[in-house]
This record gives C-alpha cells, structure tokens and sequence, in this order.
C-alpha cells in the first residue's frame, strides 16, 4: 500500500505524436459530440410536436380543445412518471446526470459515471424535454458531449491529461453546436470544466469547439438559434442601468438557484418514491400551462416575444418570471431529467422585459428599447446560475454579432455575478457538488486533496509493541526501525498509545505509553490530514479503524508531503502542459 | 422551340394511355385557374399544347382560389382540373372535395425523385413555386426606396396608400417580420395567441392606409395607376405588369414562397382525361415553359434546368424566380399544413380584427 511517487500515469509518447493524437481526438469527439448535440435537438422538437407541447402543433388542433386541454395536463404528468422508471429502474446513479458529474470528474481526475448511467440520463432528459418540462437541454447537451469524450479515457493513447482533455472537447462541442458559438463553447468548456487554460486543453477544445460549429452550420444549415436587431446604445447614462439590472438579475438568480435546491431537498423528505416524484411536478406544469402555456417545455416563443415591445402586459411577465422559476424549481428537484441552463435564459429574458416596462412606464429616462434590457437581464440571470462570466458574454457576441450588446451584457454580467458569488458561490454546480461532498469553493488544489484519502498513501510496516511487552523492549523494537514512535496495541488489535523514542519508561508498553495526539482514519482526507498536522510533532500519525479501533497503519509527516506535493505537481503539470 | 414541342407531343403521346384516344369531338375538360397574366402564361405553356397533342379542349374558367367557391361552383360548373394553393388543396382535400391522389398515378419513381420535396399530397401533385412579393410605384417614391418588410409598414418614411389581400394570409406573417422576428420562427410565435395579436397590433399601424383587393390582378393595376403605393401581390403578376411597361420595383425581401398545385374535383365527371392533364402538365418541358412566360419556379427540378428567355421579351426568367440568388436571404415557405388547420383561426381572428374599424 505504500506510494513512494505520485499515481502512475500511462507513459507519454512523444511530443509531435502527442499533438497528432490530440488533434485526431478533438476531431473525431467534436465531430460526435455535435452530432449528438443535433440529434437530442432534433429529437425534443420532434417529440414535442407530436406530443403537442409546441404552440406550433397545438394550434393546428384549435377545433378540438379536449384533446389539447386533455395533452396539456396528461403529456408532462405521463412524461414525468416514464422519467421516474427510467431513472430509478435503469440508472445506476439513480438520478439524472449532468453538469455537476463532469466537473466533479474533470477536477478530481475521477472517471465519469457509469455509461449505462449516462445513457440512461440522456435518454430521460430527451423524454423530460419532449413531455414539456420545465427544464434546460444544455445541461443535458453538455453531459452528451462529456459521456463521448469520456470514452476516449479507455484507448491508451499515451497522452498525460488526456481524460480531462477529451471530456472538455466534448462539452466544448456540444455547447458550440447548440449555440452556434464556437468560441462561446471553448470557453464554456475551460471556465467551467476545466478550471485552468493550459496549451495542451485549449488547442484539442478549440478544434472540437470549430469541429461543432461546422457540423451545425455547414453539414446542417441549423439557423442561428437568436437574433435580434439592435442599433445600438443610445445614451450612455444606460450603462448605469445595465449595471443595476445586473445587481437586481443577481436577486433573481439567487431566488431561482436557492429554490432548486430547496425543492430537491423538499422532495426527499415527501412519502412518495422517487419513481413517481416527476410525475408530480409534470401535474403541477400540466395545470399551470392550462392558463399559462407559455410555461411548456423550452419557451422558446417567449425567449423571442420578451424582446417585441408590449408583447406582454408587464402583469404577465411578474407571473410568467414566478411561474417559470417555481415551476423549473420543481422540475429540477423532484426529479425530471435536464438542466437549469435553458430557463434561466428564459426566466433571466422575461426579468429584462418587465425591467424594461417598468422602467418605460415610469418614463424616467429615455431608453434604447427592450432588446438590449431583455438580453442583459437574459445573461445577467444566467451567468451566475452555471458560473460562467465570460461564456455568456461571449454567447451574446456570437449569437447577435452585436458588439453593442455585447458591451450592455457584459455589464450587466459582471455586477450579477459579483453578488451572486459573494452570496451564494460559484454556481449552482458547484453548490450541489459541494453538498456531495467535492468542495471547489477554494480552488482545484483544495478539492484535490480532498479526494486523496490517508488510505492510500499510509504505510503498514512500521513498529509496533503488544501492551504487555516491557516498555524498554518495545522501545528496542523502535530504535531498529526509521520512525521516532512505537505504536502500542492491545491483544484486539486496537491503539492504545504511542511510545516516543528514547523516554524509557518503566513496566508495560502500556504504562509508558501516551495517548496518540493525533490519529486518521482510512478515509481521512490528505486536505484534512494537512490541517491536523499542523499542530502536531513527531513523526508519523496512527491510522485507526473507524468501526473497531484497530491499529491499520501509520503515515509518517514525509509521506503525506509526498501526497500534497504529488496533487501539486500534478495540477502544475496540467496547467503548464505544452501539448 | 420547335424542338419542344415536338418533344412535348411524344411525351404526351406517351402519358396518354391508348384507351383514353377518344373520336373526334371529345366532351371539353374543364380547367379552373385564376386569370390574367398567370391564366394568359398557362394557355400558351399548357392548355394549347395540351389541345393539340391530345385533343382534348378545354374549358377554362377562373375562380379566386376560395374553398367556398369550390364548394359552390364545383358541381355546377362540372369542374375538373383544379389550379389551387397548396394549403386550400390540403383542406379541401380534408373536406372531401378533391379526389384522392396517388404519385404513381402521375409518373414512375424516377420521377417521383425529379419532384421538389413534399410535391405530393394526400389529393394534389406541385405544380410551380410562386411568391407573394411586395411592390412599390416607383414614382411614389423618388427619393429613398423602400427595401424591406418593415419600410413596408413605415408610414412616416414612405408614406402612401398600400394594397393587401383582404385575407389572413400573408398580411400577418409580413406583420412579425416587421417586429424583427426571424423567418424560422414566424409560425411558431403565430401559433400562440400573443403572436396573433402582435401582429394585428402591427397592422393596426397601418390600418388607415390600407387598400384590400380579392382580385389577384389587382395591386398591380392599382400600382399602375397609382391608387395605392405599395402593394403586395404574386411576383408573377408584378413581373407581367413590369413587361407591359408599369413602373414599379418589386421588394423581394421577406417574400413568402408558397407552392400552386393542380387537384382533381371531388365532382368531376370525366377523372381519367382530368388525371391525363395532370401527367401532361407535370413534364418537365411544360412546366419549364411556363416559367418562362411568368416568373414562377417549376417544380421539377429538371424543368428549372431549362428555364431560359420569355419568349416575346427575351427576358431571361430564371432571375425573376423566387428562388433565384440574388434575392436575398429572408424568403420565408408557407407552412402549407400549418395553413390548412389554422385557416378557420386566422379568419375569425382577422375579420374581427377587420370589423375593429
């Protein structure tokens, strides 16, 4: 059990064959990653046409109103309960997959879960978004794009860092194809997968990220997914009120993201089995869409109406902005499959029309008109809800080729996310992971040692007396051996204490011997090791049995070194790769 | 040209099953079509050539492409062949008015594949692809030019009577255009009812200025003689007022593309000659020359090969298309489906909208 080096990585080929497998890599990942990324699209709308969700459909059957009343509540219920199977039956995880597990993957080094898993998440979530969900298709998307690079990790390829690279790749190409915005998903792919910009990711991520764009704008013609027309900003005193519709999107932002969580939290404690949970909320979008319809599925005709003037009575923003986030909230936590990238858009772009009208009606100050307020708030709600700034800046960029909005959106951006990272944290992402455990509040490092534990580096040859053995005899068994301490057992096995080199001590091993100051436990991480360590002297920590007191082992001060020194060195190596 | 026609003859010898040659002095076919200049480019492409290699004449008569007319005049007419829009085909179809058609009762599967996609429906075959354009008089104005949808709906820039079918058709989808909404997402946000009353909001705009013709011939002559400023029309129709010398431009920026398709009456007393028409008139060759005597695309992509100079004016017609390149990008294709189930909504939703006068 014992680690003299770091972890064993497979042996690196040579630099020019490196590049060439990588670029080979990206091609073939971002070519199937955007593939997959079309086929999902292609299947929601295709799904949600038939099944009646799109207005496009519904209205075609306006001389028979049972049947789209009947579709209306029946659709998202029935979605939620195949959902529910699915998920409980066939997943492993027992849950849908997405953002969170990548990134925990990506920064832990850890391999994604299972592709039976996966699939079967990707598989609800086309479901969840075709019955008319309230939920997002990028996350989704991305973890499509991450199960394909996931599975370059089994070919050995002799590159260092590959995994991390191909999964990066993947997401980089499925968010570029869903956008239409290479750079956007390059981006994407490093601010929130990847967490550092070293050559050796950003050249493969950009190349899947190209590789997407081409496949959905070349092989496919897929139409850009937003435009709008704008003129410009006409005054400069609007920049002020960029910047506080940004403070007041962080408010909502915040409200959404803390009402995800909570509805999860609500949902576990309910007396229904998960299997059946979804189905509850796709009731509950059901009957809200009965009286507001705009509430099924994506919305993408109210993405497009919240930038027309008077397209909504601001009355029915207020309730359309709750509506959406309560119902997204309910979606997401009780269990459907999808992600909260999407309604945050839309919630974000409802929120900046009411801004908007509000401010209109008061005539304060004249304005640029709604486009701009509406996208701002569309982006300024959004960032801080997936934790990346300059991804949605650059979506903007990409998707109104407006270097105006641009500039409007990315105030508005910057102040949310201030607030909402103060406030809340990072992400919703990083949120969620953080109650399974993988903090990233404090960097990579940190969350890397945490994922180390004293197992693995812990050594079980060390010096050891029974209780009985008089104490000069153990501390001849010590003196033998490199350590400064004896580490004292009774006849189970269990610590009893720790005898220092050179105190002789009369009687029993027992008698002469302290208590540990410190012990570990198998599981104990290195980070918190680290922190423990600092108020300790002597040489090497008992690790004891969490059941039975047994001693198992001991970890000398050099080997845990050794650990941080190996995450450090390994996180380096990622960050400074060349190729 | 003389070598077309003799190819045009062998093809329809050839489509023309042998029962079918009758003695001489066969009952007349009936052919209902829209009039004017369409109606005038038909007879020379068509109705005449389809006389002589068959002999089979026809009557033609004209109707305004109304589902009520056909319900009316249909039986007592005895009317056959049907030239229809594509989503008045589809609903009439649905109501039973039209007889059933299958592809193979108009030609193999080479054919099939030589048709633009989605030329079959459940009652009809494509014929050609027409758009509805808009046009200005050009004397009205001498300054800036209207070149968009939304100058279209500009009143203080170009301001001037302007000319639109009374129908839901069309006006509404011109109506999101102009509120900036892209072409791939004008029937969806018409679908909801905030998309209805977004655009009558923007007709509304313009309601005072409007001129509403039932007549297709109409907004060109309006436009000829200056009654109106602008007017939206078929492209085929402005072209022939173009040729015979009208001054208007025609705005083919957000032009909505829809597709004309022939049908056989439910009523029709002679089937057989009314399907023997359809197979002459779904060559290549005759629908090529109809492209060339008014600017509609064919649909068979082997006739939009030959489409070359209009015979009198030596214009060459494959600019003049619909579909041709330089038109720009923002062409939007008639849903014809979509049209078909949501013509009752659009209706009530517009005449009331009328009515709010």
């Amino acid at each position: 059990m014992t680690h003299t080096t770091a972890p064993d990585r497979t042996r690196a080929a040579p630099p020019l064959m490196r590049a060439v497998v990588l670029t080979l890599m990206a091609l073939v990942v971002g070519f199937a990653a955007a593939l997959a990324a079309i086929g999902f699209v292609e299947g929601v709308s295709w799904l949600n046409h038939a099944l009646l969700i799109s207005p496009r459909a519904r209205v075609q059957l306006e001389g028979n109103p049972g049947l789209v009343t009947a579709a209306t509540v029946l659709v998202p219920t029935l979605g939620g309960l195949i959902v529910g199977v699915m998920l409980s039956r066939f997943s492993p995880e027992g849950r849908a997959l997405g953002p969170p597990d990548v990134v925990r993957a990506v920064q832990l080094r850890a391999p994604l879960p299972s592709t039976r898993g996966g699939a079967v998440s990707s598989l609800a979530a086309l479901v969840s978004l075709g019955f008319g969900a309230s939920v997002g298709q990028y996350g989704p998307m991305v973890y499509l794009g991450a199960m394909i690079g996931g599975w370059v990790e089994r070919l050995r390829l002799g590159v260092p860092n590959l995994p991390a690279i191909a999964v990066a790749c993947g997401v980089a190409a499925a968010i570029s194809t869903a956008f239409n915005a290479p750079i956007a998903g390059l981006v994407f792919a490093h601010e929130v997968i990847l967490r550092h910009y070293s050559m050796q990711a950003f050249a493969p991520a950009t190349v899947a990220s190209a590789t997407g764009y081409v496949v959905a704008n070349v092989m496919f013609e897929r139409p850009p997914l937003f435009l709008v027309d704008f003129g410009g900003v006409a005054h400069g005193y609007e920049f002020l009120l960029f910047a506080l519709l940004g403070l007041a999107s962080a408010g909502v932002a915040l409200i959404f993201m803390r009402l995800v969580l909570a509805s999860a939290v609500q949902a576990a404690r309910l007396p229904l089995p998960p299997a059946l949970r979804p189905a509850l909320a796709g009731l509950a979008v059901g009957v809200t869409a009965l009286a507001l319809p705009d509430v099924l599925g994506i919305g993408s005709e109210a993405l497009r109406f919240a930038t027309i003037e008077g397209a909504f009575r601001p009355g029915e923003l207020v309730v359309l902005v709750a509506a959406k986030i309560v119902l997204t909230a309910l979606c997401v936590g009780f269990g459907f499959a999808g992600g909260v990238f999407s309604p945050a858009l839309l919630i974000g772009i409802l929120f900046g029309a009411l801004s908007w009208s509000l401010l209109d009606t008061a005539g304060i100050a004249d304005t640029s008109g709604v486009a701009v307020y509406a996208v701002c708030a569309m982006m300024a709600v959004t960032s801080p809800v997936i934790g990346a700034p300059l991804t949605t800046i650059l979506i903007v960029f990409e998707l109104t080729r407006n270097y105006d909005l641009t500039i409007a959106a990315m105030v508005a951006v910057v102040f949310s996310n201030l607030i909402a990272y103060r406030v809340f944290g990072r992400s919703i992402f990083d949120v969620q992971l953080a109650r399974r455990g993988v903090d990233l509040s404090a960097g990579r490092d940190r969350a890397r040692l945490e994922a180390m534990t004293v197992a693995e580096w812990m050594s079980t040859d060390f010096p050891s007396a029974t209780a009985e053995m008089p104490a000069d005899e153990a501390q001849r068994t010590g003196a033998a051996s490199p350590y400064a301490e004896v580490f004292v057992t009774d006849a189970e096995g269990q610590l009893v204490g720790v005898l220092r080199a050179g105190r002789p001590g009369a009687g029993s091993a027992a008698d002469a011997a302290e208590s540990a100051p410190v012990t570990f436990h198998a599981d104990t991480t290195i980070w918190q090791a680290m922190q423990e360590l600092g108020s300790f002297i002597g040489d090497a920590v008992p690790v004891v049995s969490r059941d039975n007191g047994r001693l198992e082992g001991v970890i000398s001060e050099a080997a845990l070194i050794r650990a941080y020194l190996a995450a450090m060195q390994d996180l380096r190596g990622e960050e400074n790769a060349p190729v | 040209m003389r070598r077309s026609r003799w190819f045009l003859v062998v093809l329809a010898l050839c489509a023309t099953p042998a029962g079918a040659q009758q003695d001489a002095g066969p009952d007349p076919l009936t052919v209902v079509s829209w009039g004017g200049a369409y109606e005038a480019a038909q007879r020379a492409a068509l109705f005449e050539p389809f006389t002589q290699a068959t002999g089979t004449p026809l009557d033609i008569r004209s109707y305004d492409g109304s589902l009520e007319a056909l319900r009316q005049r249909a039986k007592i007419e005895g009317w056959d062949v049907i030239d229809m829009l594509e989503d008045q085909a589809i609903a009439a179809c649905d109501a039973g008015l039209l007889r059933p058609l299958e592809p193979a009762q108009i030609g193999g599967p080479a054919a099939m594949r030589d048709f633009m996609e989605g030329a079959f429906r459940g009652c009809s075959v494509a014929q050609n692809v027409f758009a509805t354009v808009m046009a200005y008089d050009a004397r009205a104005y001498p300054g800036v030019k209207p070149a968009t949808v939304e100058d279209f709906f500009d009143l203080a820039r170009f301001p001037g009577r302007r000319a639109l079918p009374r129908s839901p058709d069309v006006v509404l989808e011109w109506a999101l255009m102009a509120e900036g909404v892209p072409t791939a997402q004008v029937y969806d946000l018409l679908s909801t009812d905030r998309g209805l009353r977004l655009a009558l909001r923007k007709l509304d705009t313009i309601r005072d200025e409007i001129l509403w013709w039932e007549e297709t011939a109409a907004p060109a002559e309006w436009l000829a003689e200056g009654r109106v400023a602008m007017a939206a029309g078929y492209n085929g129709r402005f072209f022939a007022a173009q040729q015979a010398g009208a001054p208007l431009s025609v705005i083919w920026d957000g032009r909505i593309i829809g597709v004309e398709v022939w049908a056989v009456a439910a009523a029709s007393d002679a089937p057989e000659a009314a399907l023997d028409f359809l197979r002459f008139a779904s060559a290549p060759a005759p629908q090529a020359a109809l492209a060339e005597r008014i600017p509609y695309g064919p649909a068979r992509r082997s006739a939009l090969k030959r489409v070359g100079l209009h015979p009198e004016h030596g214009v060459p017609m494959r600019d003049h298309l619909p579909n041709a390149p330089q038109h720009g990008d923002r062409a939007l294709v008639r849903d014809s489906d979509w049209y078909a189930n949501t013509h009752a909504l659009r209706t009530r939703r517009f005449e009331t909208w009328l009515e709010g006068e």
